[in-house]
């Protein structure tokens, strides 16, 4: 899966949990200072992306999700090379 | 002149203990209900350990109902009510059965039945489920089923906000009876152990993974617990025409909203804040006059610090000298039941004059510096109690209870 | 004092265009769109079609971790507060609070949270929904959305919610906890609640020989369809309202509550815990049954329920019963089980300012025994000053209130 793959994908699921429109959704779009969104929100974004591609994040990475990007890169990390 | 209300009665099911003797001794000793989870199967979660309670005997407190055929909240409840009428020496017989009533607050209500539809629905057996799941879930059954149990047919309530729950179940149970639509209100609250609230707590990070350590810099969280609490209120001049021990008197509570969001306490404390000022505001009380505060004191980073704030900002300097503990460093955090099991915690302090601790307490965090009672009990004159409460979904809520010897 | 109302109904979203409907005999019952109904043995429900709560709060953003009732309620939230005059800064300053009545908040939510578990393990569980699946969650959510402090209670009584709700609220005022409240309730329809009701066989079944059900009160009643929706009034004490000038709608004049033990199994109880809640909310109004100008009854087409409403209504309105011109909506709306006795006031309110009255389409034969000699099946005039509301639940609550019409 490309990361372009990845990326597209975690933005729809942004959009479907915040109703924020695709086009406001930068890649580099900081969560909380950008998109304002609460620790929640992001929380869901970060789980939904695990649900999503089927991978798990450790609580320590967790908290490292900061921007779309962060989301992207972390997704790839953990998906297993068979997939990417 | 308004009538005044008295705790002469209580009954609780705890993972320490049921009933309140053997509560309440083990809560002076420290004791700890927290160890692995047994109720569930927790290998696909990453976190382990609850407060369960040990050794519930539902049969030996439901005689009228079938037990088999209630949920595990509702028991907890009828259990806790029992005692609590055979510890305040009420005589069912002899009450005015449409002037008693039932007030219980809850978080989840009957969760494990809708787990059952959700069991069934997931492996496609859906017929399962038959007549008793209307029966058997909405959480209104559970004050249903403790005066079906008792036959009280007066005020019949369920306030279902979270874990302020207990507080606002006996706050309305207080102005029931002030108002004179009630002559005997059990109230409380109760809640079961479940899959969707381990599940929940432990998606949110906000589950310890060994251990409940209220104010301590070291604390990684808060441990799901269940059980349930109620007290027997009366009026006072019933209870003394009848001889009944008094633990002591309901002043008056606060209840106030955060409005800010749903898991996450305001920045400020300010609706934790809002809430305290209007309970000694109702109850008539300075805040230096306050001589213990039993904490919500969850053992999450966030609590701990915001509920320190909230307290420094409404005490002062008072704050100091006030001893604050949360006996959820023993039981964990019962839910529903917390703030009625910690609001019988206060009506045994003040009749008692001692306080439980605050356990597990080691390292204490440099922003949480007050006196929270580390680890051991203390002898020590408690003539006002004040038992906070903060709820998912910014629900706040104070009660004040006081010495009777205060009464004239 | 009421001043101000929202719903959210499936016969509209203004109280106007509800009552317009409701003396047409219009029905919002009908096939189900919103879930499938395949195997079960009512297709028919009380269903809000193209409900978007972005069209009340203009546009989506706020919306997004909400689900279907607390959008609901978010929805009723703001047409009330408009209606009201109640804008974001008098919110600003002065606490408004908000007391809800639910059955169940949204057992959809918890159920979801609880098959994604299942499904795809406790690691995948989602956050939000979490925070969604407490019984307070669309009252928290709505006091985050409208900025509402004061108090914020949720109350879960079965199909009383909502009027114990407004009755908790009418006291709060009363003793001067709280100066404006929005009270009322929310339930939605979904799958779970509707399998629920379906399994414990009371939901209506069209026959050959009538067609159209559910008819309350009529001999051949098989069973009640369910609805959905949410309604809110807003009250405030008098002097605050006469102080900025609000248009009064009418009163609360009386509540009254009881619980009965048999949980509708034995008539004698049922039957005497709806003339209880009755008397107890006359008496709480200090008013006399020949005062009356209407009832509204809870009446759903429940074959027992039906019966014991008709019955308690001839005991607590001591004979006058017959006297009485009698509606029950529900045989149009459904039985919106939180929202419905909210509903039923703001069709009361409705008809103390036209004079109308809603029929009870389809009634031709009442039972002998039901002292309801004014019942009819078209709507019909009625000058109405002083109006009953009975909620009547399926499984022991009942509660009374009794409104008045205000200086309009």
């Amino acid at each position: 899966m490309s990361t372009d793959e990845i990326r597209a994908r975690v933005k729809k699921s942004i959009v479907a949990i915040t109703n924020i429109g695709l086009d406001e959704i930068s890649d580099n779009a900081s969560y909380k200072d950008d998109l304002q969104l609460d620790s929640l929100t992001i929380l869901e974004i970060a789980v939904d992306a695990e649900y999503q591609f089927q991978v798990k994040l450790s609580d320590d990475d967790l908290g490292e999700i900061r921007t779309v990007d962060d989301t992207v890169k972390m997704v790839q990390q953990y998906l297993s090379p068979a997939m990417v | 002149m308004e009538r005044r209300i008295v705790i002469t009665g209580i009954g609780v099911v705890t993972p320490i203990g049921i009933g309140c003797e053997e509560f309440w001794t083990s809560l002076l000793n420290g004791r700890s209900g927290i160890a692995p989870v047994q109720s569930l199967d927790t290998s696909d979660y990453n976190v382990h350990r609850g407060a369960e309670v040990k050794e519930f005997n539902a049969e030996k407190y439901i005689l009228n109902l079938d037990a088999t055929r209630l949920g595990r909240a509702s028991q907890f409840a009828i259990a806790a009510a029992r005692l609590a009428l055979a510890d305040a020496g009420v005589e069912i017989g002899s009450l005015d059965q449409k002037r008693a009533g039932v007030s219980m607050g809850t978080t989840s209500g009957e969760p494990r039945e809708v787990e059952r539809f959700d069991d069934s629905y997931v492996s496609k057996n859906l017929d399962r489920i038959g007549p008793e799941f209307l029966a058997r879930y909405p959480c209104h059954v559970i004050p249903a089923h403790v005066a079906s149990e008792l036959n009280f047919s007066g005020v019949n309530i369920m306030i279902p906000t979270a874990c302020a729950a207990g507080n606002y179940a006996i706050a309305h149970a207080f102005d029931v009876m002030r108002a004179e639509r009630s002559d005997l209100m059990l109230a409380g609250g109760s809640d079961a152990f479940s899959r969707i609230t381990f599940t929940g707590f432990a998606r949110l990070g906000a589950v310890a993974p060994e251990t409940c350590q209220p104010f301590d810099r070291l604390r990684k969280g808060m441990i799901p617990g269940e059980g349930a609490g109620v007290l027997v209120l009366e009026p006072l001049d019933r209870a003394r025409r009848r001889g009944a021990r008094i633990y002591a008197e309901v002043g008056g509570y606060g209840l106030s909203c955060d409005a800010h969001h749903m898991t996450a306490a305001h920045p400020q404390g300010d609706g934790a804040e809002r809430a305290m000022q209007q309970a000694l505001a109702d109850s008539k009380t300075k805040p230096e006059d306050v001589s213990y505060i039993s904490a919500h004191g969850t053992g999450t980073l966030t609590n701990d610090r915001l509920e320190t704030i909230a307290v420094k900002r409404l005490f002062k300097d008072a704050a100091y000298r006030i001893p604050i503990s949360s006996v959820k460093s023993m039981l964990g955090h019962t839910m529903g039941a917390a703030s009625a099991i910690e609001a019988a915690v206060c009506a045994l302090a003040v009749f008692n004059d001692r306080v439980p601790p605050t356990i597990n307490l080691n390292d204490p965090d440099p922003e949480c510096d007050l006196d929270y009672v580390p680890n051991f009990a203390r002898d020590l004159r408690i003539n006002v109690a004040m038992n906070n409460a903060y709820a998912f979904g910014g629900n706040n809520a104070s009660l004040i209870l006081r010495k009777r010897e205060l009464l004239n | 004092m009421i001043t101000g109302m929202g719903v959210i109904s499936p016969l509209g979203d203004s109280p106007a265009r509800l009552h317009d409907s409701l003396c047409q005999g219009l029905s919002g019952i009908k096939p189900i769109q919103l879930f499938s109904t395949a195997g079960l043995g009512c297709p028919l429900g009380g269903e809000i079609l193209d409900f978007d709560a972005a069209k009340y709060l203009g546009g989506e953003r706020n919306l997004r971790p909400l689900d279907r009732t607390s959008r609901l309620v978010v929805s009723a939230a703001q047409l009330a507060l408009k209606d009201s005059g109640w804008s974001a800064e008098m919110r600003a300053a002065q606490e408004v609070g908000l007391v809800l009545g639910t059955m169940f908040c949204s057992v959809h939510t918890i159920s979801e949270f609880d098959r994604r578990t299942l499904e795809a393990g406790p690691a995948y569980a989602s956050p939000m929904d979490f925070s969604n699946t407490v019984i307070n969650a669309a009252a928290g959510q709505t006091a985050i959305v409208h900025n509402l402090r004061g108090v914020n209670t949720t109350i879960s009584t079965g199909v009383t919610s909502g009027l114990e709700a407004i009755s908790y609220a009418t006291d709060l005022i009363r003793s001067g906890r709280a100066r404006a409240l929005l009270a009322g309730g929310a339930d939605e329809l979904c799958f779970e609640s509707f399998y629920g009701f379906d399994r414990a066989g009371l939901l209506c079944r069209s026959n050959d020989s009538a067609g159209d059900f559910p008819i309350p009160f009529d001999s051949r009643r098989n069973g009640l369809a369910l609805g959905e929706g949410a309604a809110l009034l807003m009250l405030e004490d008098v002097a605050l309202a006469r102080e900025r000038g609000a248009r009064i709608l009418g009163e609360i004049r009386g509540h009254g509550s009881s619980y009965d033990c048999s949980r509708g199994q034995e008539d004698k109880d049922s039957v005497q815990a709806v003339a209880s809640a009755i008397r107890q909310a006359l008496h709480d109004g200090f008013i006399l049954p020949c005062e009356l100008d209407c009832l509204s009854a809870s009446a759903n087409g429940s074959v027992a329920g039906d019966r014991h409403e008709a019955q308690g209504a001839f005991v607590g309105l001591s004979g006058q019963a017959h006297k009485l011109p009698v509606t029950a909506i529900k045989s149009m709306l459904g039985e919106t089980l939180g929202a419905s006795g909210p509903m039923q006031a703001v069709s009361l309110l409705e008809t103390m300012r036209d004079g109308v009255l809603p029929g009870i389409p389809h009634l031709e034969e009442i039972e002998d025994d039901f002292p309801l000699d004014m019942a009819r099946a078209q709507s019909h005039e009625a000058d109405v000053i002083n109006g009953l509301i009975n909620s009547i639940g399926l499984d022991g609550h009942c509660c009374s209130l009794i409104l008045s019409r205000g200086e309009a």
